[in-house]
């Protein structure tokens, strides 16, 4: 389990030798000692190119490029291997991708099953439920390719909640929902966060996911 | 259901036809190995003298030639040691040859046979077959029974041209035995003794009279003249462990020195086959690296199009091993389908030359060790193959 997640003093290693110019100047994360908590919400607003992605990215373990450290619960992240990455991914860390990276060749259900029969987490009636939740239940059985990009978001929101997690990492999760599915999609999400005491990390440029209650950070 | 469904995903971009072209290649080149190495093992029989094969060593029993002025056959001890040290040798056996007369008689057919003979003896590692019996007690002096074993050749002398000639039986090895023998050996001082003896068993290898080296000694210590008993061996039987090597024959020549029989010629064969074994196993393994090639060419561009879809697999919690898991399957099912095919191959075409060992008296060989060595091929190609599908995989992580 991962209590907190510290950012010190992290940096993308594309904006070094840019320290005191725009966006890192004008950071509140850049640069500077951040501390995630479990049970809390978080809002990172950026606009495009300011790096929220990588952000997510850096946190998940999928990219190493930046400078200074991120720690879970006080241990410096490069010291994790693979299997350990795996683990974390499966128990600790769910993630969003802001591209989903949804299978287009494999149908809803087998997209999200992908994950589930992983971690074993949700039975497929569950699955089935969540996904009637968010107005995509009969798009089940078709193939994620054949998708908009607003259903592929929401498949992908199930998907990220098919596992255990301590912090659940949004990449800009609603950016092509309307205000209602929204709403609907936040609403599941902070019910499942609020289930496990999980914290919520969500990013946005403009379209913010619809939490009830948050902290901002501007990135 | 989650490894049905990896499955199905990186398998998409598998191409059939660069699998087949792989599975085709590996399968020419495997089983033009083993059918090679099936097929050096079998010749090996033939070629092979006294049971052993070309790749065992053989024996040459050498002399020197004897020379117009130079009538010395005796070898000394250096060049004894010159021998030893060749890399060709294994091991030298010195023949020692009686120091004393000695007649034998036989009661044979309601006639009395006797002649006068000689006798030589070797160490018994050097024979092919040791009698059961072959052994003489010292201790027992005359009352010993005197084991002998001949040249099968001495047999054939008699069965086909002495035998016919004075209107005696034939005689089958197994026979022999049973004829009683004595043996009346005469010191160079007029003493002499009465020994019983028997003919224990026949060589092919050593063509002369033989008698358990422990009788000799004490032979040529009780009846030999003094100084006589040591005398060096004009005789010397060689291991070789490279028969056919044309080098022993240089040497022979260089040192003037002869090889009984045709053994030379028949190493020749040997060394001959040995070197065309060697030239179709290297076709064969040529054709098998290059097959193998084939696959991991294949694999990687496999990879390399799945390349996105293994990282998603990973970024889900996917574990590196879990995703290269249906490459791992896919390269051992094509390499175990090669290995029984090329097996089969191997046994087919085994079976198509048994029948013509088996018409010249030769037991084929068994087929497993060929087959074992195929299967060791394939573990470690396989094995390579997978590290490699496992490091390739963990890059993408």
């Amino acid at each position: 389990m991962i209590e907190r997640i510290t950012l010190a003093r992290t940096l993308p290693a594309v904006f070094a030798g840019c320290e005191k110019d725009a966006p890192v100047c004008f950071s509140e994360l850049w640069l500077h000692d951040v501390e995630l908590t479990r049970g809390q919400r978080y809002l990172i607003h950026a606009e495009s190119g300011t790096g929220k992605s990588s952000l997510c990215s850096f946190i998940y373990g999928n990219r190493r490029d930046y400078h200074g450290r991120i720690l879970f619960d006080g241990r410096d992240t490069r010291l994790l291997d693979i299997a350990g990455w795996c683990a974390l991914r499966r128990r600790s860390l769910a993630l969003l991708p802001q591209e989903m990276r949804l299978f287009p060749e494999l149908t809803v259900m087998e997209n999200i099953m992908l994950k589930n029969s992983l971690t074993d987490f949700r039975s497929e009636h569950e699955i089935a439920q969540m996904l009637d939740e968010l107005e995509i239940g009969a798009k089940a059985s078709s193939k994620a390719a054949i998708l908009s990009i607003g259903q592929q978001q929401r498949v992908a929101i199930v998907r990220a909640l098919c596992q255990p997690f301590d912090f659940l990492l949004l990449d800009e999760p609603v950016s092509h929902l309307d205000s209602r599915n929204n709403a609907a999609a936040a609403a599941m999400i902070e019910r499942e966060a609020a289930a496990q005491g999980a914290a919520i990390v969500a990013t946005s440029v403009g379209n913010h996911l619809a939490l009830t209650d948050y902290t901002l950070i501007k990135l | 259901m989650n490894n049905s469904l990896v499955r199905r995903l990186l398998r998409r971009n598998v191409s059939a036809v660069q699998i087949a072209g792989y599975a085709f290649a590996s399968l020419v080149g495997l089983a033009i190995v083993l059918t090679a190495i099936q097929f050096y093992r079998d010749a090996s029989a033939v070629f092979g003298s006294d049971q052993g094969g070309v790749m065992q060593s053989d024996f040459l029993v050498v002399s020197k030639q004897i020379g117009i002025t130079d009538r010395n056959t005796a070898f000394t001890p250096e060049e004894i040691a010159e021998l030893e040290a060749q890399p060709w040798v294994n091991a030298v056996g010195a023949f020692t040859a009686s120091r004393f007369k000695a007649v034998i008689g036989l009661e044979f057919a309601g006639r009395g046979l006797s002649s006068e003979t000689f006798f030589e003896s070797i160490p018994t590692h050097f024979f092919d077959h040791v009698p059961d019996d072959w052994y003489f007690d010292p201790a027992m002096g005359e009352e010993a029974d005197v084991p002998i074993v001949l040249s099968r050749d001495y047999l054939s002398l008699y069965n086909f041209g002495f035998a016919s000639s004075r209107g005696l039986p034939t005689l089958r090895e197994s026979e022999i035995g049973m004829i009683p023998m004595t043996i009346s050996v005469r010191g160079y001082d007029g003493r002499m003794a009465r020994m019983r003896g028997h003919i224990a068993g026949f060589s092919s290898r050593i063509n002369t009279i033989a008698v358990p080296e422990e009788f000799m000694r004490w032979a040529n210590e009780h009846f030999a003249a003094p100084g006589a008993a040591y005398e060096r061996p004009s005789r010397l039987v060689l291991e070789v462990n490279t028969p056919g090597d044309p080098e022993i024959a240089r040497y022979m020549r260089r040192h003037s020195l002869d090889i009984a029989g045709d053994k030379m010629d028949n190493g020749t064969a040997a060394y001959f086959l040995r070197i065309v074994t060697a030239v179709v196993i290297g076709v064969g393994a040529v054709i098998s690296i290059l097959a193998f090639f084939i696959l991991m060419l294949s694999i990687f561009l496999l990879l390399q199009k799945n390349r996105e879809k293994l990282h998603q697999l990973m970024l889900l919690g996917y574990s590196p091993a879990q995703v290269a898991r249906p490459y791992i399957a896919l390269i051992a099912g094509v390499n175990t389908v090669v290995f029984v095919l090329a097996a089969c191959a191997t046994a087919i075409a085994a079976r198509c030359w048994s029948s013509a060992l088996v018409a010249i008296g030769v037991t084929p060989a068994s087929i497993a060790p060929s087959l074992a060595i195929g299967a060791a091929i394939m573990a470690i190609v396989s094995a390579i193959n997978i590290i490699s599908v496992r490091r390739r995989v963990r890059k993408d992580f």
